[in-house]
């Protein structure tokens, strides 16, 4: 990897009443990479991004985003105005807004009690929001509530948002789920388009998808809370022991 | 409503201040189960100080008058007899009623009694003299009733030997004047020193040892050395030793102050503080150490007695607390409803208790919106009334668990995933709920008496154990095992826990979801009813009675932590000893309670899920 | 593009609307009391119910906009009510029953001088400066406390239960010096009218609908303002909110000391034309009955409290008087009724009649499902 390192985890542990979600990890992503990690139910993933994004704190370990900034200490929407956007597994959007209003609280600057009192929306502001919503294809959706987009508009919509938050880092959590196929494919391409302005971690089930995504570039696989194994689809598809992980659950292709 | 923090508010510790009501309201149901011995002392102590002068001086020559009269071995029926008819001399009649001082003739007092209340006639005998005699109470066509010579129990006969009959209104009764009553109570009290019941013996000499009268001194110090009951003779010591405090002789003073710091009662305290003031006055140095150290002793022992008793207190007060909120603990932590209504819930076991205490009276009239109603009563009495309040038991959880079912059938059902509207929903039935027990109960405070063995109390070094206190302590133990059990160890506490844990997948394995809500909302329910059951023991029967508790009922479960059984034992105990505990220290039990509130608040901020907070990774929670 | 402080611009024809029904309340009204067409009693009867939809309305920004439901704002309302009142208290002068110049409480519980924190009531302005710091500050501790441990849904209910009734406790106690159980009565003169004059009444009748209708064009303002969306984003999905990377719970804190305000300022309208305030007040049950006339009214609008806080205070007047015993379930009753049958409450009842309307007629519909015309664009 030439490019510097945007994320850097190290030696993290977290354990819920006993029971040790994350034990040891090492993670480090490069700037502009996009990285896809699988890994079996329980092996710790969600709670991964739980502790990038301040959601839980580390019991011991560092995160670091960029070079410098510790992430530990940090409240979550702090580590959100660093650039860390994240796209929860279950679509999360406003659903008494309309997608344009979604996109708008978005963006990248307002964020003060006093500041929402008194923005003003800017045609920046607008020009801004019309690009993202050719990114995300929901143009025409523009003044429809969020509540009335089909499961997969709401995904994008949020991707969306983390786009329109202007995020260096984006952390998107099982995008595919509940999608259909051509939708599953669309978003795919959605990604590989952000690849390379963003950073991305894409945390992911369907093996199909991560192939769509993943082809060429690395893949962590999670288990029992520590990386297993990182490599390309191949390698970590045949390695003996992700296999065994996975035993009887996922053989695919 | 404000209601106190549960039943406590007035409670105060032993040794300072007013002695405590069980109840918050004692007035208003005029049921008050704890007053102290010591209250109903300070009206005699006070009676004695006004004539303290009068009295040594009868007593110092009774003393002398009493080796005589023993030997002559008369009855006390006979020297009543004699002293009734020296109507003229009334100060041979204070003697005569004086010699009676020490007997153990049980006829002592009912004699007195009748003398006193102006049941004994003063009839012309055969021989001019007058004679004593009772009237037999059986009136005729003139209202004569047959008089009956009180030394002999025989008809009185007249000269011509006819029975003599004597009409109440018109006999010539046998009057006392005050000195003569006055020595009458001497005389009764006294007697009861030694009364066969220890009990009377006991009281007797609380009696005496408040009095502090030097002379006395001799009849304590007789007691002692005939007493057996360990507590009688525990009494009669301190009694001897706060009279000795009194004694004009420095040596019986400093020996009455060593005796206290021996035996340290509670009651020396002020005693003590005067005869500290005394010396110090008097620059007397020995006794002035003396009554220090015992004061010492005293201060010593009242702090442990406060100590464990505001410890019993609270746990008593936590166990209230505890099986208030169990129920609510079912509902809210394990079903995550809301029910408002939980308070009235507490209320329709409380009236069912009531209900079922009438049936075993006389019945119960009822006229609800108008309609006249009426339940036929039992009549019964003694062991048997008694027991009602077994049967009540069961009734109170069934009538409370099938309001609870129509609640969860008719309201809660269409809202388990919408938390605040089954918030407000619930507190519509409460204000409903509310409503129809003004309609039908009344808005006063019903009354509902506590049986006798919930009633009494053992005092065990000075530390009052009330047994309604003991019993909750036990009835919460109870309900916590059996909740825990029926939870953990019966097939339907499996699909309880199944269902709360996650409803769609208990639901996709086949479990009745449906059925599983309704039974565990009416367990819990019926949980609440318990807790009426139990209040109505403690407190009072009325309207807003659920509102008093609800507060206390939901802080408690949220400080526990929601769903969690033994989070909820453990705040409850805690708040319970933790406001007992500021109530002792503050003197002061609405401040206390504000500070709970607030440091309720401040716990939350260092742990917002309860004590016992079940960790969850899930995103939404 | 729009350049205006709202995202959703408000049409003139609602202002329209708006400032006539203002102009009714403000002007029309006062006027027909004044030619004898409306009676003081029903003058004094709606000031009263005004006050009511001010209470409301705090109740409904909480809980309709934000998603919190505060049990406490009657603590507010009363706290604004109280510190009015103790204006009031000093303005009675020695015409009290003891003559003295302080209130006849202080004089009875044995005070021979006022008590120093008494003594600049006598001032209107600090009373009023008084009437917004205390609430203020109380809902700012408060509110701070319980957001910043991330206390939501019922337990933040529940915790605002707690604090009503601990401060209810206190105000109980004699020696809080705020008129214990009886509170404070028997006003007499506000800046220097007499309290109990038609003419005083209709002028505090105009102030208050002055007030309820300034504090509505405001509200309406705010909650279609960039901060209004957040704060409904807050409501609908606090967790994208932070991850949005707005500081929700400063949101929160901000929203409950403004509404609290907003239900003070109703407590001291209130105060003057009753002319009593007392512990009572300030008590759960009253925050839930203002929590029945929004949800009565329609949550989530700011029309809805106010036209529940008066539909229901007038079936109160009637019902009380009419079915004394039965008033208490005819309450219970609604409230469970709107629960489960009526979520939008009455305003939202033309709604829910179109909706109705329209599923009795599903072949005529273009595409009355968005879901399925969702899909068709996507494509």
């Amino acid at each position: 990897m030439d490019n510097p390192l945007i994320l850097n985890a190290e030696g993290v542990n977290k354990s819920f009443a006993g029971f040790k979600a994350i034990t040891d990890l090492n993670f480090y992503l490069a700037e502009g990479e996009l990285r896809t990690v699988i890994g079996p139910n329980g092996a710790g993933k969600t709670t991964f991004l739980d502790l990038i994004t301040g959601r839980t704190k580390p019991d011991t370990g560092t995160i670091t985003f960029g070079p410098l900034t510790e992430l530990v200490p940090l409240s979550e929407h702090e580590i959100v105005r660093l650039g860390i956007g994240r796209k929860f597994q279950t679509p999360t959007v406003y659903t008494d807004h309309t997608v344009f209003e979604n996109l708008l609280l978005s963006l990248e600057g307002v964020r003060g009690v006093w500041k929402t009192l008194f923005s003003r929306t800017t045609s920046t502001d607008v020009d801004r929001i019309d690009e993202i919503l050719k990114i995300i294809n929901l143009g025409s959706r523009r003044t429809d509530l969020a509540g009335s987009l089909s499961h997969g508009q709401k995904q994008w919509l949020e991707i969306g948002m983390l786009l329109a938050q202007n995020s260096k880092l984006l952390l998107i959590d099982e995008p595919a789920a509940g999608m259909s196929d051509d939708e599953t494919a669309l978003t795919g391409e959605l990604l590989l388009k952000l690849a390379g302005k963003h950073s991305i971690i894409v945390i992911e089930h369907d093996m199909v998808f991560v192939k769509q995504i993943a082809t060429g570039r690395k893949v962590t696989v999670l288990h029992q809370g520590s990386v297993l194994c990182e490599g390309s689809v191949d390698a970590v598809q045949n390695d003996p022991r992700v296999i065994e992980v996975y035993l009887g659950r996922k053989k695919a292709a | 409503m404000v209601g106190g923090w549960l039943i406590d508010v007035t409670g105060r510790s032993v040794g300072r201040g007013p002695p405590s009501f069980e109840k918050t309201h004692a007035s208003q149901t005029g049921k008050v189960t704890g007053i102290k011995v010591a209250m109903m002392s300070m009206d005699n102590e006070h009676a004695f100080a006004m004539h303290k002068t009068w009295l040594s001086g009868i007593l110092a020559a009774v003393f002398f008058v009493i080796p005589a009269l023993a030997q002559e071995a008369k009855s006390a029926r006979q020297i009543i007899v004699e002293a009734v008819v020296l109507s003229d001399d009334s100060d041979a009649q204070v003697k005569l009623v004086m010699s009676l001082t020490g007997m153990s003739d049980p006829e002592v007092e009912p004699l007195l009694t009748a003398w006193k209340e102006g049941t004994i006639y003063l009839a012309e005998g055969s021989d001019d003299k007058p004679v004593a005699v009772t009237l037999a109470g059986d009136p005729d066509a003139t209202k004569k009733e047959t008089a009956i010579r009180l030394d002999n129990k025989e008809p009185l006969k007249d000269a011509a030997g006819a029975v003599v009959r004597l009409s109440p209104a018109r006999a010539e009764v046998a009057e006392t004047d005050s000195s003569i009553r006055r020595a009458m109570k001497a005389v009764t009290d006294l007697s009861k020193i030694a009364s066969p019941e220890a009990k009377d013996r006991l009281m007797a000499i609380t009696q005496l040892g408040m009095e502090r009268d030097v002379a006395k001194l001799p009849i304590l110090e007789g007691r002692l050395k005939v007493e057996t009951d360990s507590k009688v003779k525990r009494a009669v010591q301190e009694a001897i030793a706060l009279t000795q405090l009194r004694s004009p002789d420095a040596a019986v003073r400093l020996t009455g102050c060593k005796s206290l710091e021996e035996i340290h009662p509670l009651s020396a305290n002020d005693a003590l503080i005067g005869i500290i003031r005394e010396s110090e006055k008097a620059g007397d140095k020995p006794l002035l150490a003396a009554a220090k150290n015992a004061l010492a002793a005293v201060e010593g022992h009242r702090a442990a007695v406060n100590f464990v008793g505001t410890l019993f207190r609270g746990l008593s007060l936590g166990s209230v607390l505890l099986v208030v909120a169990i129920g609510l603990s079912i509902t809210f932590g394990l079903m995550g409803v809301i029910n408002m209504a939980h308070g009235e819930l507490i209320a329709v076991g409380a009236y069912t208790t009531y209900v079922v205490q009438c049936i075993f009276a006389e019945g119960l009239a009822l006229s609800p919106f108008g309609i006249k109603m009426h339940l036929p009563g039992m009549n019964t009495t003694g062991w048997v009334y008694e027991m009602y309040f077994v049967i009540a038991l069961p009734m109170a959880f069934i009538m409370a668990a099938l309001v609870g079912l129509a609640l969860e059938r008719g309201v809660i059902r269409f809202l388990y995933r919408r938390p605040l509207e089954s918030l407000l929903a619930t507190w519509g039935v409460s204000l409903v709920l509310q409503q129809i027990f003004r309609l039908v109960f009344g808005s006063n405070n019903v009354q509902v008496n506590s049986p006798s063995w919930l009633s009494d109390n053992w005092t065990i070094n000075d530390v009052i154990f009330g047994w309604n206190r003991v019993f909750v302590i036990g009835f919460a133990i109870l309900i916590v095992f059996g909740t825990w059990a029926l939870l953990s160890k019966t097939p339907l506490g499996l699909l309880i826990r199944a269902v709360m844990q996650n409803r769609n997948m208990a639901a996709c394995l086949g479990v009745r979801t449906e059925r599983v809500n309704m039974l565990t909302f009416g367990f819990g329910s019926g949980l609440a009813g318990l807790a009426g059951a139990f209040l109505s023991q403690i407190g009072n029967v009325g309207p807003s009675l659920g509102q008093s508790y609800i507060v206390d009922a939901f802080m408690t479960v949220v400080v526990g932590g929601v769903g969690s059984l033994i989070g909820t034992v453990a705040s409850a105990l805690g708040i319970g000893v933790v406001d007992q505990s500021l109530q002792q220290i503050l003197g002061n039990p609405v401040l206390g309670k504000i500070l709970v509130l607030g440091a309720i608040i401040l716990f939350l901020q260092w742990r917002p899920a309860g004590i016992f907070a079940t960790k969850t990774r899930s995103l939404e929670s | 593009m729009t350049h205006s402080l709202l995202v959703r611009p408000i049409a003139k024809k609602e202002w329209a609307i708006t400032g006539v029904i203002a102009f009714f309340l403000v002007v029309l009204m006062p006027l027909m009391n004044y030619f004898g067409w409306i009676s003081d009693f029903t003058i004094n009867l709606w000031g009263k119910y005004l006050c009511y939809a001010m209470l409301a309305i705090s109740v409904d920004l909480l809980w309709g906009y934000t998603g919190l439901l505060s049990l406490g704002q009657a603590l507010f309302f009363s706290l604004g009510g109280y510190m009015m009142g103790m204006y009031l208290m000093r303005m009675i002068g020695d015409m009290g029953q003891y003559h003295k110049d302080m209130p006849d409480f202080l004089v009875f519980l044995g005070w021979e001088k006022l008590p120093t924190f008494w003594v600049p009531f006598s001032s209107f302005s600090f009373a009023m400066i008084m009437m917004m710091l205390i609430p203020g500050i109380v809902a700012y501790v408060f509110g701070w406390l319980a957001f910043r441990s991330r206390v939501r849904g019922v337990y933040f209910s529940i915790l605002t239960q707690a604090l009503t009734y601990g401060a209810s406790l206190m105000f109980f106690r004699n020696d809080m010096l705020m008129g214990g159980n009886n509170g404070f009565t028997d006003f007499r003169f506000i800046l220097g009218f007499d309290i109990r004059s038609p003419e005083t009444k209709r002028g505090l009748f105009i102030v208050t609908a002055v007030v309820l209708s300034l504090t509505y064009a405001g509200l309406r303002c705010l909650t279609r303002s960039r901060f209004g969306l957040v704060q409904q984003a807050v409501r609908d999905s606090e967790n994208r909110v932070l991850f949005s990377g707005y500081s929700s719970p400063n949101f929160k804190l901000f929203i409950f000391v403004l509404s609290a305000l907003i239900g003070s300022i109703g407590g001291a309208l209130y105060v003057p034309q009753v002319g009593i305030i007392n512990p009572s007040e300030m008590t759960t049950e009253k925050s839930l009955e203002a929590v029945v006339w929004t949800a009565v009214g329609g949550r989530g609008t700011l029309v809805g409290p106010i036209v529940g806080a008066i539909s229901v205070n007038a079936l109160k007047s009637w019902a009380t008087r009419a079915y004394p015993d039965l008033w208490l379930i005819i309450l219970g009753g609604m409230f469970i009724i709107v629960v489960l049958f009526l979520p939008k409450g009455i305003v939202g009842v033309p709604g829910m009649v179109k909706d109705w309307l329209q599923s009795r007629k599903p072949p005529e519909e273009p595409d009355p499902v968005p879901l399925s015309k969702a899909a068709d664009k996507a494509e």
